[in-house]
């Protein structure tokens, strides 16, 4: 077997979170709330592909391993809640059936010194998935990979909102393995504090007339520091593909520091695929016009920035959730600002 | 009553200082209880005098005074003015998703009030319906994401309910009547009217004399280079309407 690598992240120090002692005492598996069709089982090592180094590592003396599946034929429109352990990380396959139509609703609040976590999701042929995911850990470091395999004309929308208060790494992966497979990945990051993390978001077409696209963004406030990679890679072979990226980062102090590194990759002749990045601040004119209703600076600021991270997460439609992600932009700046 | 007084008003544009001054001495008085039609030529400085009075940092004044009630509001920001009692109905309203329209107008009416006495969601909810009926919009409008994906009538209209939710003393109306059609123009103008009397004046910026036959001015002031060239009644308007403004003098020249 020949000796595996580490996945490309761009100016994310990887190898140097991985040289540290990842946490390792046992917790208790993700709680899953979902109808009795539904299996959940504890999971072996031996179920959890390992594409590369990363995926080796974060299997290896997991603090738990969670294993659902989820039936051929089988439809739900409510919500699958998947809650990580409070205390730890660890790793969490979902089997989605051929046919299938799920929401996912995937959230972690976990404390930890060092966390990994691993989450992999099959899509088998004609599955529709749409796939949220909620990090708010309050660990310190914390190495998190998320794998989606999708197989033909199986569909995924994926939306990542990532508001937790950790450092280290987040890689947001998409392989388009059979034809006609479509997937969106949508990812929201609000960095604040002294925290430093990076966002790796690959979409790869390995299928023909597959569909990949990623839209990224992210609020930097305090002295945070915010990497947005997007990887986008069209294989040889994956004719009719199309392979889009738009990664917008908003700096709002001056010690706030971004990175957007849109990279494609095409070996395939007979594709479309396009990137976007751009790193600003605060829209003025936006701030003109709400500020000229009469209100203040410090909100018209605080509903400016909601807007721009809306559009990295409009697909959130829980109006909870979406409430609780508003008031972590509320008091992320209020504390900033004060 | 209130009253809102420009005063020999010099403007320039910020980031062009060696630019001519685009205003060379507005001398102008909305009372409440008033409505003014500014009219005149594409880029003559209407715009630029109502975005000036609100406060857009766009733009530096380099001479005169802008002032309500005898107090200058030139040091005061953008925010301050408006609960002061300013209001601009902008030409390109700013689209800005994440927030619905009808969160955005009940916190512009809760900044005018104090915190311990904030607008009841239900009165809110009762009023706005209300006003939306009047201006024959759409119920979803309220939830929607404040001006985004609106078409320019429906930004012009949702103007014209911002206006009328937050009651302004003085409202600057820039060109609220471009782009819209003749049903579109009706209800627009119908708002307007509704907010006439002694607590409420206006400062209608328009090109033609359509809007006016529905929104009666009090008094019609014609722009030309940056000054204020002729002011006389609704009949000014008439007469502009029949004769155009190249026959009208220019400014004085400040060469």
């Amino acid at each position: 077997m020949p000796e595996q690598r580490l996945p490309s992240t761009p100016k994310i120090p990887l190898a140097r979170y991985l040289k540290q002692a990842k946490d390792t005492q046992p917790v208790s598996m993700v709680q899953v709330t979902a109808p009795d069709a539904v299996t959940v089982r504890p999971g072996t090592a031996a179920a959890f592909a390992s594409d590369d180094q990363l995926d080796t590592w974060l299997r290896q003396d997991a603090q738990q391993m969670t294993i659902v599946e989820i039936p051929a034929g089988f439809t739900t429109s409510a919500p699958l809640v998947l809650t990580g352990p409070a205390d730890g990380g660890g790793v969490l396959l979902i089997r989605v059936g051929e046919g299938a139509h799920v929401v996912l609703q995937e959230e972690w609040r976990s404390r930890g010194t060092l966390l990994g976590i691993g989450v992999q999701v099959q899509l088998a042929p004609h599955a529709v998935v749409s796939w949220l995911t909620y990090d708010a850990l309050r660990a310190t470091t914390a190495v998190i990979k998320r794998t989606a395999d999708l197989a033909a004309g199986s569909q995924l929308n994926w939306t990542v909102a990532g508001f937790s208060q950790n450092s280290g790494a987040s890689l947001v992966t998409v392989n388009l393995n059979g034809e006609g497979a479509q997937a969106t990945a949508n990812v929201g990051v609000l960095a604040s504090g002294k925290q430093h993390i990076g966002y790796t978001t690959a979409m790869t077409n390995y299928g023909r007339k597959t569909r990949g696209h990623i839209n990224q963004r992210g609020v930097i406030t305090g002295s945070a520091h915010l990497i947005f990679n997007g990887i986008g890679h069209i294989v040889q072979g994956a004719r009719g593909s199309d392979n889009q990226q738009e990664n917008r980062v908003l700096m709002l102090a001056e010690r706030a520091r971004g990175d957007a590194n849109p990279i494609l990759l095409i070996d395939e002749n007979d594709v479309t695929a396009g990137h976007a990045a751009s790193v600003t601040r605060v829209d003025k004119a936006q701030l003109y016009y709400l500020m000229s209703r009469g209100l203040s600076y410090a909100l018209a600021s605080r509903l400016v920035i909601r807007g721009f991270l809306e559009a990295g997460l409009a697909e959130i439609t829980d109006p909870t959730l979406k409430q609780e992600l508003f008031e972590t932009i509320d008091e992320t700046l209020v504390n900033e600002n004060a | 009553m209130s009253t809102l007084e420009i005063k020999d008003l010099h403007v320039k544009i910020k980031d062009e200082p060696a630019h001519a001054e685009i205003l060379r001495g507005v001398d102008l008085t909305v009372r409440t209880g008033e409505v003014h039609a500014l009219m005149g030529p594409n880029g003559n400085g209407k715009s630029t005098l109502a975005e000036t009075i609100m406060g857009n940092p766009r733009y530096v004044v380099t001479q005169g005074d802008i002032l309500i009630d005898g107090q200058s509001l030139l040091e005061m920001a953008v925010d301050a003015r408006a609960r002061a009692g300013l209001f601009l109905g902008m030409q390109y309203p700013a689209e800005i998703a994440g927030v619905t329209n009808a969160e955005f107008i009940r916190a512009a009416i809760n900044a005018r009030r104090p915190d311990d006495d904030q607008i009841p969601i239900m009165q809110f909810l009762a009023q706005l319906d209300q006003t939306m009926a009047t201006l024959e919009m759409p119920d979803n409008m309220a939830d929607r994401y404040l001006n985004q994906g609106f078409s320019g009538g429906e930004k012009k209209r949702n103007e014209i309910l911002q206006l009328m939710m937050i009651h302004p003393k003085f409202a600057l109306l820039d060109e609220i009547d471009s782009g819209l059609d003749i049903d579109a123009l009706r209800i627009v103008a119908k708002g307007v009217n509704l907010q006439r009397g002694p607590e409420f004046g206006s400062l209608i910026i328009t090109h033609y004399q359509r809007l006016l036959d529905y929104i009666v001015p009090d008094y019609v002031h014609v722009m030309k280079d940056g000054q204020i060239i002729e002011t006389g009644g609704a009949e000014l308007a008439k007469d502009l309407e029949k004769t155009g403004y190249s026959h009208l003098k220019a400014g004085e020249s400040n060469a």
